[in-house]
C-alpha cells in the first residue's frame, strides 16, 4: 500500500496534472451571432476598430478583445451544436490570442511597462483554458458536419479544442 | 483714481499669483523646491485668503466698469489691463483650483510621447511614467474631443519633454485662445464694456488664466463660426463650429441656433444678432445646468455660456452672468476648508451659489419697483 502511495506522490510530483485556478478575468457578453443581420456589419465595425486600436498597448487589447469575443462565440456555437461555426470562431479566436503577444513585445521593445498587460494577458489566458476545458469535457471527440446541398466535413472537435488549449497554454 | 487702481490690480495679480503656489501639490517631484503644503494644513487661512482674493478681483471687476461708465477707461487702458492679467497669472501654479492641466498634458503624452490612443489606452497604463504621480484623471481614457488632443500637440511637442517647458507651452496655448475669444467678441461689437465684463470677469480669468481649463478653446471656435456666418463664409463658418463641438461636445447644445443663424443668413435675411445671443446663451445654459447628469456643476463650464450672456446686453443676463460667477468661485470654498467633497460639503456647494443669485434677483426686483415708482 505505502509503495503505491509513494509511486503515486511520485508521479504526481514529476507530471503535474494541468489544472489551472479559477480566473477573475471577466469575458464579455456573447455578441450578435453568424446569421444575424448585424453579424456582417459588426466585423466590419472590427475591421475598422482595429485602426482606431493604434499603438502597441493599443493593438493588444485590440487582439485580446477579439480573442475573447470569438472564443464567447465559440463557446456559445458549441453549445447549440454548431460545430462548424463554433470552429470557424474558435480559429479566429486563436489567430487573435496569438497576435497580442506580439504587439506586447513591440511595446517592451519600447522601453514600456508591460507587467500590467503581461498579468492582463496571462489571466485571459487562464479563463480561456478554463472556457476551452470544459468545454471540452462536455463535447463530441469527433463529428460530422453535413449541410444541406454540401458535402460532410469531419470535424475532430477535442482535437481542435486541445489545439486552442496548447496555444493558450504555451502564452502562460 | 485710475493709476491706483491699475497698481492695486496689478499687486493683487501678483499676490494671486504667489497665493497659488499654497496649492502645490507634494506629489509634484518638478515643483518640490516650492511646495509648503500651506494650502493644505492651513485650511481655515487658505480660504479666508481665497474668499479675500475672490471678493477684491469682483471689487476691481466693478469698479473698472463704472470707470467704462463714465467714459473714464479707454480702449488702450482696457488692453493693458487684459495684457497685464495675461501676462501676471502666466506664471501662476495652474492646479490651484483643478488639476485639470495636468490630464491635458498626461493625454498629449499618451499620444504624441507613447504614440497610443488616448481614447483606449489610459495614461496610468503606463507604469512608472513621472505624471502618474499628480495627474488625477489618470485612470481616465480621453474626455475631450480629439481637435482638442490634436491641439495639445503643439504645447506638448514645444515642451521639448521639459515639464516646466510643457506646463508654460500649455499655458500659452490657451493664453492665446482667451485673447483670441476677445479679438472675436470685439468683431462683433465694437464695444469695449463686452470685452471688460466677459476679459476681466474674474471667473474667466481665474478658470482661463490659472486653471487653463480648454473652454475658452471651444468658445472661440464657436464665436468665430458665428463670426464667419456675419461675413458671409459658410463653409468655413460650419468647419469652425464643427471644429468647436470636436474640442469638448458642449456646442453641439448650439446647433439649432447655428444652423438656424446659418439659413438665416444664407437666404439673405437680416440677423437679429442680440436675439441670435440670447437663444445661443439659453441653450449653453441648458447644458451648463445639465451637467452635473453627467458628472457635477464644475465652475468653468459658466465659460460656455458667458460669451453670448455678454453679448446680448441685456441687463438681467448680466446680473445673473456676474452673480454666477460669483457663486461659482465660492463652490471652491467647503473644499478648500474642510478638505472632503462629502459631508457638508455639497449642500454648502448649492447654498453659496444660490446666494449671489438670490441677492442679485432681489437687487433687479428692487430696481424695477424703484423705476416704476418713477
Amino acid at each position: 500500500m505505502k509503495k503505491i502511495v509513494v509511486i503515486a506522490l511520485l508521479f504526481l510530483i514529476f507530471f503535474p496534472p494541468h489544472v489551472f485556478a479559477e480566473s477573475d478575468y471577466v469575458l464579455p457578453y456573447p455578441s450578435s451571432m453568424p446569421g444575424n443581420k448585424l453579424y456582417l456589419v459588426e466585423q466590419l465595425k472590427d475591421k475598422f476598430m482595429q485602426y482606431w486600436y493604434f499603438g502597441n498597448f493599443g493593438q493588444c487589447v485590440y487582439n485580446l478583445g477579439q480573442a475573447d469575443k470569438y472564443l464567447v462565440e465559440a463557446k456559445t456555437l458549441f453549445e447549440y451544436k454548431q460545430y462548424l461555426l463554433a470552429n470557424q470562431a474558435l480559429q479566429k479566436s486563436d489567430y487573435y490570442f496569438q497576435r497580442a503577444p506580439f504587439f506586447l513585445e513591440n511595446a517592451r521593445k519600447e522601453n514600456k511597462n508591460i507587467s500590467v498587460q503581461k498579468t492582463v494577458f496571462h489571466d485571459a489566458a487562464r479563463k480561456h483554458i478554463e472556457v476551452l476545458q470544459k468545454a471540452e469535457s462536455e463535447l463530441p471527440e469527433n463529428f460530422i458536419w453535413t449541410p444541406e446541398k454540401s458535402s460532410p466535413t469531419a470535424l475532430h472537435i477535442k482535437q481542435i479544442i486541445s489545439k486552442s488549449i496548447k496555444i493558450r497554454t504555451q502564452g502562460l | 483714481m485710475k493709476k491706483i487702481l491699475f497698481i492695486g490690480y496689478s499687486v493683487t495679480l501678483v499676490a494671486l499669483t504667489i497665493f497659488s503656489y499654497a496649492f502645490i501639490d507634494q506629489h509634484l517631484l518638478y515643483y518640490a523646491s516650492f511646495y509648503s503644503g500651506f494650502a493644505f494644513i492651513n485650511r481655515l487661512t487658505t480660504t479666508a485668503l481665497y474668499c479675500f482674493f475672490i471678493v477684491l478681483l469682483f471689487i476691481f471687476y466693478f469698479l473698472f466698469i463704472r470707470l467704462l461708465k463714465q467714459k473714464k477707461l479707454s480702449v488702450k487702458d482696457i488692453k493693458v489691463l487684459i495684457g497685464m492679467t495675461c501676462l501676471l497669472l502666466l506664471f501662476s501654479y495652474p492646479a490651484m483650483l483643478s488639476y485639470d492641466i495636468f490630464n491635458y498634458i498626461a493625454t498629449a503624452k499618451v499620444l504624441f510621447f507613447y504614440h497610443e490612443n488616448p481614447f483606449v489606452i489610459m495614461p496610468i497604463a503606463f507604469l512608472g511614467d513621472p505624471l502618474l504621480a499628480f495627474t488625477h484623471a489618470a485612470n481616465k481614457v480621453a474626455l475631450y474631443g480629439p481637435v482638442w488632443i490634436v491641439l495639445t500637440g503643439v504645447p506638448y511637442l514645444l515642451g521639448g519633454g521639459n515639464f516646466f517647458l510643457t506646463l508654460m507651452s500649455f499655458k500659452i496655448l490657451v493664453v492665446l485662445f482667451y485673447l483670441l475669444t476677445l479679438f472675436v467678441l470685439w468683431q462683433f461689437t465694437k464695444n469695449p464694456s463686452t470685452i471688460l465684463l466677459f476679459g476681466l470677469n474674474p471667473l474667466v480669468v481665474l478658470e482661463t488664466l490659472t486653471s487653463n481649463h480648454n473652454d475658452i478653446v471651444m468658445m472661440f471656435f464657436t464665436l468665430f463660426a458665428f463670426l464667419l456666418i456675419k461675413q458671409k463664409k459658410y463653409l468655413f463658418a460650419f468647419c469652425f463650429f464643427v471644429l468647436s463641438i470636436l474640442i469638448k461636445y458642449a456646442t453641439i447644445f448650439l446647433l439649432p441656433v447655428f444652423l438656424f443663424t446659418l439659413w438665416q443668413s444664407y437666404r439673405q435675411k437680416t440677423i437679429d444678432w442680440k436675439k441670435s445671443f440670447f437663444f445661443s446663451t439659453l441653450a449653453m445654459l441648458a447644458i451648463f445646468f445639465l451637467s452635473p447628469l453627467r458628472e457635477e456643476l464644475y465652475p468653468w463650464y459658466a465659460i460656455w455660456f458667458l460669451p453670448f450672456a455678454f453679448l446680448t446686453e441685456k441687463k438681467i443676463l448680466l446680473y445673473f452672468s456676474i452673480a454666477m460667477s460669483f457663486g461659482l468661485l465660492l463652490r471652491y470654498i467647503p473644499f478648500m476648508y474642510l478638505g472632503t467633497y462629502f459631508g457638508p460639503t455639497p449642500l454648502i456647494r448649492i447654498v453659496v451659489t444660490g446666494i449671489p443669485l438670490f441677492i442679485a434677483g432681489l437687487l433687479l426686483l428692487f430696481q424695477h419697483k424703484l423705476l416704476k415708482k418713477r
